[in-house]
């Protein structure tokens, strides 16, 4: 996101020669893309954590009941 | 003191004779039950439900201990150093500890307090109070111990009751907000004997969980509940596990009014489960909208500088389509159109101009007629020669006759009439010069004679 960041300030800041501005549009747009995926993901990922004998920690899938 | 008369009412033997009577003033007597009291009850500690509580505004609080079937008069002077003075109400069960003394203007014993314990939830309020202050002297709740929390958390870790409704409020929170976080439950007991114990227990898995994986916060988390219900995130081996976590913790145990040690000792304090829910996916949220500007304005700054590019290519090829070798012919071809227009113009203005100037010319020389002046100068010019030769001769015979006369003159004139008369002329013989003076000869000196007819040398003697 710090690198999005730059890259739109470095866009805006107009002294950008044209080639450079459409690279940098296109990894600007990747960039934009990468995050809004890292946010869309559907399902919440819920996980139990359980201590076993020997002291060593697992997680596994819960599921709670929204209802209870 | 002792009385004369017999009173009215005597009963006889129902009284000691006069005599053994000791008769105390009240004074006497208030004071004797005072020191009775205070040397026998003296200092007692004495358990009762306050009621008819009166602070004054001296400071002093006045009020009755009292239970089912007594009760007793007690007085919290100003200055007596107890707990919670502030927290006294009636109704609360307290255990006080104090002196019984008298207080002899109303004749009335009554209890000195000099400490006050509260019971049942008095004493839990003293806990927490005591606890509070003891963890506030450590340093555990400065704001300089406080961290942030991650911006944008991947993983959290959740302390709580899988039963509670506080897990499914933070659920459906942060689904509704961030679906993309993973959260790791330890589920513990929150309330009830030892819940305190799995609740740090927890926090400690997690920090250890936290080794290995990453995992940005951790969440406690309760509904709301009475003080008992709540108690277990007051107990201090939650404090000491949260304050000593790794991984900042984030505390929301009820509701907005009540505060718990677990609160304090937190990295974050939220009001409630959700509230946390939500300040935890903050960062995301504000992501969104972030991500949403920050593709607009990467959109709208490629839009613009394809604008700028174009108005200047438009422009440009304006200029060159101005600038085209054809358009440069056109123009001179113009010109040159232009210029023999204007050529053959002027050709006929000067050739009508200069007929104009011949037909003014030839007018001016037919109204002048040159032959006729030709004739009169010719006429005047043969009246000028013939005077002309007039004249002329008139002039050439004075001019001769005069010629003739000057003549005669000058032949009269002439040496040799003068010689013929006689005179001569003599010289020096080698210079030709004429001697007029004697002077001018030396004697043997050669002299030429000049006479009338010839000439003689001679020399002079």
């Amino acid at each position: 996101m710090a690198q999005l960041e730059s890259i739109v300030e470095e866009m805006e800041s107009d002294d950008l020669p044209l080639e450079k501005l459409l690279v940098r549009y296109e990894e600007g747009a990747k960039l934009v893309n990468i995050c809004g995926n890292k946010l869309k993901v559907a399902e919440l990922k819920v996980r139990q954590l359980e201590e076993e004998m020997e002291g060593e920690l697992k997680t596994q899938p819960l599921k709670i009941d929204e209802n209870k | 003191m002792s009385r004369s008369k017999q009173p009215q009412w005597d009963f006889g033997e129902l009284f000691p004779s006069e005599e053994n009577r000791t008769i105390l003033t009240v004074s006497e007597l208030t004071s004797r039950v005072k020191v009775a009291i205070e040397a026998h009850v003296g200092e007692v500690w004495v358990t009762g439900e306050i009621s008819n509580l009166r602070q004054q505004a001296s400071g002093h609080a006045y009020f009755s201990l009292k239970d089912d079937r007594a009760q007793l008069a007690c007085v919290l002077f100003r200055g007596t150093r107890v707990g919670q003075r502030d927290l006294m109400e009636d109704g609360l069960k307290v255990v006080a500890q104090g002196d019984l003394t008298v207080y002899e203007p109303q004749g009335r014993y009554q209890l000195n307090v000099r400490s006050l314990e509260l019971q049942g939830v008095g004493e839990l309020q003293v806990r927490f109070d005591k606890l509070k202050q003891k963890l506030q002297g450590e340093g555990l709740f400065d704001n300089e111990r406080k961290r942030a929390l991650p911006k944008y958390p991947q993983r959290i870790g959740v302390v709580t009751s899988l039963d509670a409704a506080a897990l499914r409020d933070v659920l459906h929170v942060v689904g509704r907000r961030q679906s993309s976080l993973e959260v790791v439950i330890v589920p513990s007991r929150v309330q009830g004997q030892g819940a305190e114990m799995e609740l740090a227990r927890g926090v400690d898995q997690l920090n250890r969980f936290a080794e290995s994986s990453s995992l940005d916060l951790i969440l406690l988390t309760r509904g709301g509940g009475s003080i008992e219900d709540l108690w277990a995130f007051n107990e201090e081996v939650l404090a000491r596990a949260v304050s000593s976590s790794s991984v900042p913790v984030v505390s929301a145990v009820g509701h907005e009014i009540d505060f718990t040690i677990c609160d304090f000792v937190s990295d974050v304090r939220a009001a409630t489960p959700s509230a946390a829910a939500e300040i935890i996916t903050e960062g995301a949220v504000a992501l969104r909208g972030w991500l949403d500007d920050i593709g607009y304005r990467l959109m709208r700054e490629v839009r613009r500088r394809l604008g700028v590019g174009q108005a200047n290519v438009e422009q440009l090829s304006g200029r060159m389509r101005r600038c085209h070798p054809r358009r440069r012919l056109q123009d001179h071809m113009q010109r040159v159109d232009e210029l023999s227009e204007a050529l053959r113009r002027g050709r006929v203005i000067h050739l009508r101009g200069m007929m104009e100037r011949w037909k003014m010319l030839s007018d001016w020389l037919r109204r002048f007629r040159p032959g006729q002046a030709i004739a009169l100068r010719g006429e005047g010019m043969t009246r000028l020669r013939a005077d002309f030769s007039g004249r002329m001769r008139f002039r050439l015979r004075c001019k001769s006759d005069h010629l003739v006369r000057l003549e005669e003159r000058l032949r009269l004139l002439s040496p040799k009439n003068i010689l013929a008369r006689g005179y001569s002329i003599t010289c020096n013989s080698q210079s030709g010069e004429i001697i007029r003076q004697a002077a001018q000869v030396k004697k043997g000196q050669r002299i030429r004679t000049h006479v009338s007819k010839g000439e003689f040398d001679s020399s002079v003697e």
